[in-house]
């Protein structure tokens, strides 16, 4: 009891001067005593020890994009999907994909992903999909979808957290070998995978026939091909459509890669089919050096550090870019070293020198050949194949620089089309309502169609007769029929806002979309002159789906969680000037089609109103009003002779036919009325159903 | 086609004897339709020069001291997409009337409204959709064909009240002033000598006192004003009207009355005594029957606060809108040049406040016809 007293009299000595001053305490004599601390440096140490990259991992899970079951379903498909076609194009295939989830219980869901990939060597198996960290992306400068190595396995990794289901694995690698077949287990204390049949070695499943009745009997679904990778995971998530739906990224992906066939079923049993619009593999990506602008001093100072015995110049010259060796004396001459001096001798003051250097020489900009850009065409082809339209447009810029890296930004533009709400089917309709999780029919209208808006759900909710806090799921069979044909009728293109599609390095972007500077670029374009309005700070208004797709070696994201592009202004520059190409191609289609219509109005207007003059003439001074129609009839035709050109024998105005119209290239122009198979997909059950989510 | 057919008023059932001036309007808007028909067979776009009734097309005459309209004008074609719609109106308007004329009826605005308004055929549109549409281009009818509306038949709903000692023949019913009530006799809107008649030997009054609203007319009448000071008491309900307007330029012209304007004193009120006196931009074309040049400017002044020494609770304090106004007011030429006028609005400005003439009942409930009035009239204290 003593002890404790004495410690409430004198806090502040004894815990201001404890830890800095051991020479404190002991004047203090034994009022504060050893004993008194909680620990010390020798405990403390027993305590201390490595974390491995996957227990941070498993706890942190949000990081990688596991904040909760609806993203964690997302995430897994994402990964994988974008592994296996990063696997298939490098090795020159064209990929095909197949996607299934399957709901196995409550808040349970098992995901298969599948790919026609070069397959995977058996010894690598287990690490890739066991061992986070583990890949061959990270290590070079290259434009691919993965960057880190450290998606697939993760989800594996959350899946046996979440279910303590294995991640099972097939790869074959040519017909005529053996498929390997792994379950997996990752250890997260040592960030090793486990492998849990066929006594830690896996299951070799033979060729042909044989192989065939092994698949069947374990259970394992395999998609015949000659080679591939079919990961299966069990995980705890929610399966939800609409925005940042797995749905979403599927059709956002193929817009983005109309060389895929992507096979999708989801857990109601709808199949969905993306089938490719383009025979052809985009071409490969080379690897390239640092440029020197890109490099920051700590990694230079490294880079030093790690580099073989060679002199300084020789250094520059190749370890990086775009130096030459005029270029490399004169970074040299600006750090004040020796160009023949060797990188061993030099340390972080000379680093930090060289480093200045570099920022104050003029070096040329990167080769920028290293990207491939999904180009114009293919960009067409993709919108069109997957977003109801009339009207599209592209635009690829030509390669352009930030911080050192180069990349490139494309822009493509769809216009037109029924709006998302229009395309629903009834059955669907009351499926969605029974699934909703939403309070209000408005709040239901707004989240599940994208791009509504809270405009056009009134007006839905106004012309359906619905109470304004009625709820999603009690609607009545007659109120869910109004509903329905309320959604089929108004016309909420008007209040529609722009759908604003990001991509980088041909992945869809789904969160953050207020954070990322396509987004900010697309605000700070004025799309007025382009014949959309547009209130300040705020989206466009109109049925328009714009795509911006950036390509770089290395993508400038906002954050781990690769889901905003950072705001560069070189980048931001790139992005306004393709919008602007493709905004002043919509706004000349626009206009054409508003002349074409305003000469047929204008017409239309005079007629109107000269029934009415000739009347009033007529009274006045007694001339046959009938006559003087005639007479008023052939004046307006002769004003309006060019109007006139446009109207048929019958005197019907005739839409201009607007293919004439010379966009230049890059431009797609469909006419909606043979235009259905993309407007009113649903109709056609299995195929279109997806469609109104993504569109949304 | 078009085979003029001779204008047969005969058509009604009872025929209608026509006045002159019915003539003449007629002969007028005969004249525009025969255009219509003109340009048609010409393959010719028709069109109406309407001269343009706004500000730029205004000028003071320093002689004459009214405003007057000038001679720019604005052409409305029936092949203008902007301007088919309100060509269209336009000789809806002049048909219409003619129909009055023929059958020697007149209507207000608001019947016109209703004559005219119709859904057009195999159209949602209607005609017009509101009055407002309609009071627009009935003023544009006046001005294109020169005839103001009482010869177009149409008028307006009555305003304005006037006491004093004065008989007048309204449409051959002998009305005499002094015998009036406390209601007084509700000027109409078409004072013309066909429906009016004054006459010198049956007015004894010696000057006409307008003031600016009923509230004010009813104190005045109340304690019988005009019986003690022997005048004619008139208000105009705020803006006055046509008919008020042009009742008293009639007495004034006519009887030989002097006219003097007890009005708020704030940029509304001068700019009241601005539009009796000048006449206003958007009717132009009557100040030569309305304005009166030698119309004075009684009260209130925005030296009575000091001058009748009244507390402060009456002030009300100037608008930003109401500043902009009578910076506007000073400008205006007929006011520019006249140093008391100036040195009024100034004064107003630096008061910060306005006055209505209410705010004297706060000294004595009749100071405003006992004291204010005589005071100022007895000293000829008043702007010109």
């Amino acid at each position: 009891m003593a002890k404790t007293t004495s410690r409430k009299k004198k806090p502040a000595t004894s815990q201001a001067g404890e830890s800095a001053t051991n020479g404190t305490a002991a004047a203090n004599g034994t009022a504060v005593r050893k004993s008194r601390r909680r620990s010390d440096a020798k405990s403390m140490a027993a305590n201390q020890k490595e974390i491995s990259v996957s227990e941070f991992f498993a706890k942190n899970r949000h990081l990688l994009g596991f904040d909760n079951p609806r993203k964690a379903l997302l995430t897994t498909v994402k990964e994988a999907v974008d592994n296996s076609l990063d696997a298939c194009e490098e090795a020159g295939i064209l990929p095909e994909i197949w996607v299934h989830i399957q709901q196995t219980g409550n808040g349970r869901y098992k995901v298969g992903i599948q790919d026609n990939g070069p397959g995977i060597l058996k010894k690598q198996i287990p690490l890739i999909f066991g061992k986070l960290l583990y890949g061959s992306k990270f290590h070079r400068l290259r434009q691919s979808r993965g960057q880190q190595g450290i998606g697939i396995s993760a989800a594996g990794m959350y899946g046996v957290q979440t279910t303590g289901k294995p991640v099972k694995i097939i790869s074959k690698v040519s017909p005529r070998k053996p498929a390997h077949y792994y379950e997996i287990q990752i250890d997260t204390k040592k960030n090793e995978p486990k492998i849990l049949n066929g006594r830690g070695d896996g299951v070799d499943i033979p060729p042909g026939e044989k192989g065939a009745k092994v698949i069947e009997k374990h259970g394992i679904e395999w998609v015949d091909q000659r080679h591939g990778t079919r990961v299966t995971i069990e995980l705890e998530a929610k399966f939800v459509r609409g925005r940042g739906s797995v749905d979403e990224y599927l059709q956002q992906t193929a817009i983005a890669n109309p060389h895929i066939t992507l096979h999708y079923v989801d857990p109601e049993d709808y199949e969905y089919e993306y089938n490719r619009s383009a025979d052809v593999l985009p071409p490969e990506p080379k690897e390239i050096k640092p440029h020197p602008y890109g490099v920051e001093v700590g990694r230079l100072a490294q880079m030093i550090e790690e580099s073989d015995p060679m002199s300084i110049s020789e250094f520059l010259r190749s370890k990086f870019s775009r130096v030459t060796p005029a270029v490399a004396r004169k970074l040299c001459e600006g750090a004040k070293v020796k160009p023949r001096v060797g990188v061993r001798k030099l340390d972080r003051t000379h680093a930090d020198a060289i480093f200045q250097a570099i920022q104050t020489t003029k070096i040329s900009p990167p080769a920028t050949d290293c990207i491939c850009p999904i180009g114009e065409d293919l960009i067409l082809k993709g919108l069109h194949q997957v977003v109801p339209g009339e009207f599209y447009a592209a635009a690829t810029r030509p390669p352009s620089v930030y911080r050192g890296n180069p990349f490139q930004i494309e822009v493509g533009l769809a216009y037109g089309g029924s709006a998302p709400t229009q395309n629903v089917t009834m059955d669907l309709l009351i499926e969605l309502l029974e699934e909703t999780d939403t309070r209000t029919v408005r709040q239901f209208l707004i989240h599940t169609f994208n791009g509504l808006g809270g405009e056009g759900a009134d007006k839905i909710v106004k012309a359906a007769a619905l109470k304004t806090r009625q709820a999603p799921s009690g609607l009545k069979p007659k109120e869910r029929e109004r509903l329905f044909d309320a959604m089929k009728n108004i016309n909420v293109a008007e209040g529609q806002q722009m759908e604003v599609m990001r991509y980088a390095n041909r992945v869809p972007l789904q969160f953050q979309q207020a954070a990322c500077a396509v987004t900010q670029t697309v605000v700070g374009t004025n799309w007025r002159g382009y014949g959309l309005s547009q209130s300040r700070g705020a989206l466009p208004k109109g049925p328009v789906s714009i795509m911006v797709h950036i390509a770089s070696v290395w993508v400038p994201f906002t954050s781990e969680s690769k889901e905003a592009i950072a705001s560069y202004p070189e980048i931001q520059k790139e992005i306004r000037l393709g919008l602007q190409a493709v905004g002043r191609k919509l706004g000349m289609f626009l206009r054409r089609r508003m002349k074409v219509r305003q000469q047929s109005d204008r017409r239309e207007i005079f007629m109107r109103y000269l029934k009415e003059v000739s009347g009033a003439v007529s009274s006045i001074n007694g001339v046959g009003q009938d006559d003087l129609y005639e007479e008023l009839l052939k004046v307006a035709k002769k004003v309006t002779a060019d109007a006139d050109m446009k109207l048929d024998d019958r005197g019907r105005p005739i839409e201009e036919d607007p293919k004439e119209l010379d966009l230049g290239d890059n431009v797609l122009i469909v006419d909606p009325a043979e235009h259905e198979a993309a407007i009113n997909r649903v109709e056609k059950v299995d195929e279109g159903e997806e469609e109104e989510y993504e569109e949304e | 086609m078009a085979k003029k057919r001779p204008v047969r008023p005969t058509a009604n059932k009872a025929p209608v004897k026509l006045s002159t001036r019915d003539k003449k309007t007629l002969s007028s808007i005969t004249g525009l339709a025969d255009g219509v028909v003109k340009a048609a067979k010409g393959r010719r776009d028709p069109y109406v020069d309407i001269p343009s009734r706004t500000l730029s097309n205004v000028r003071y005459s320093a002689r004459k001291r009214i405003i007057e309209m000038g001679n720019s004008k604005n052409r409305r074609q029936l092949f203008d997409l902007s301007q088919a719609k309100a060509y269209m109106r336009t000789m809806l308007v002049a048909s219409g009337c003619k129909q009055l004329i023929d059958q020697g009826k007149t209507t207000s605005l608001r019947g016109m409204f209703y004559m005219l308004k119709h859904t057009i055929e195999k159209t949602k549109e209607n005609t017009f959709d509101d009055q407002n549409e309609c009071d627009t281009i009935i003023e544009d009818v006046e001005v294109l064909l020169d005839s103001i509306r009482e010869e177009l038949h149409l008028y307006a709903e009555n305003r304005g009240a006037m006491v004093g000692n004065i008989t007048v023949i309204d449409r051959g019913d002998t009305i005499d002033c002094s015998r009036m009530g406390s209601g007084g006799y509700a000027i109409p809107s078409i004072v013309e000598p066909e429906v009016i008649q004054l006459d010198r030997k049956k007015c004894d009054a010696k000057f006409i006192l307008h003031v600016e609203k009923g509230t004010v007319w009813q104190r005045f009448n109340e304690d019988r004003f005009w019986e003690t000071h022997n005048c004619i008491l008139t208000h105009g309900a705020g803006q006055p009207p046509r008919g008020v307007r042009r009742l008293l330029h009639r007495m004034h012209n006519e009887l030989k009355l002097p006219v003097y304007c007890v009005l708020d004193n704030d940029p509304w009120g001068y700019y009241i005594y601005s539009v009796l006196k000048q006449g206003s931009i958007n009717l132009a074309f009557e100040s030569q029957r309305m304005a009166i040049p030698d119309a004075k400017y009684l009260g209130l002044r925005s030296i009575d606060f000091d001058r009748c020494d009244l507390s402060d609770s009456v002030k009300i304090s100037l608008s930003d809108s109401d500043k902009k106004r009578a910076k506007q007011i000073a400008k205006y030429p007929w006011f520019e040049k006249k140093r008391p006028w100036q040195t009024e609005i100034q004064r107003m400005l630096k008061n910060d406040f306005k006055l209505e003439v209410e705010s004297l009942i706060s000294k004595d409930i009749s100071y405003v016809t006992e004291v204010y009035v005589p005071e100022r009239l007895e000293a000829q204290d008043w702007l010109d």
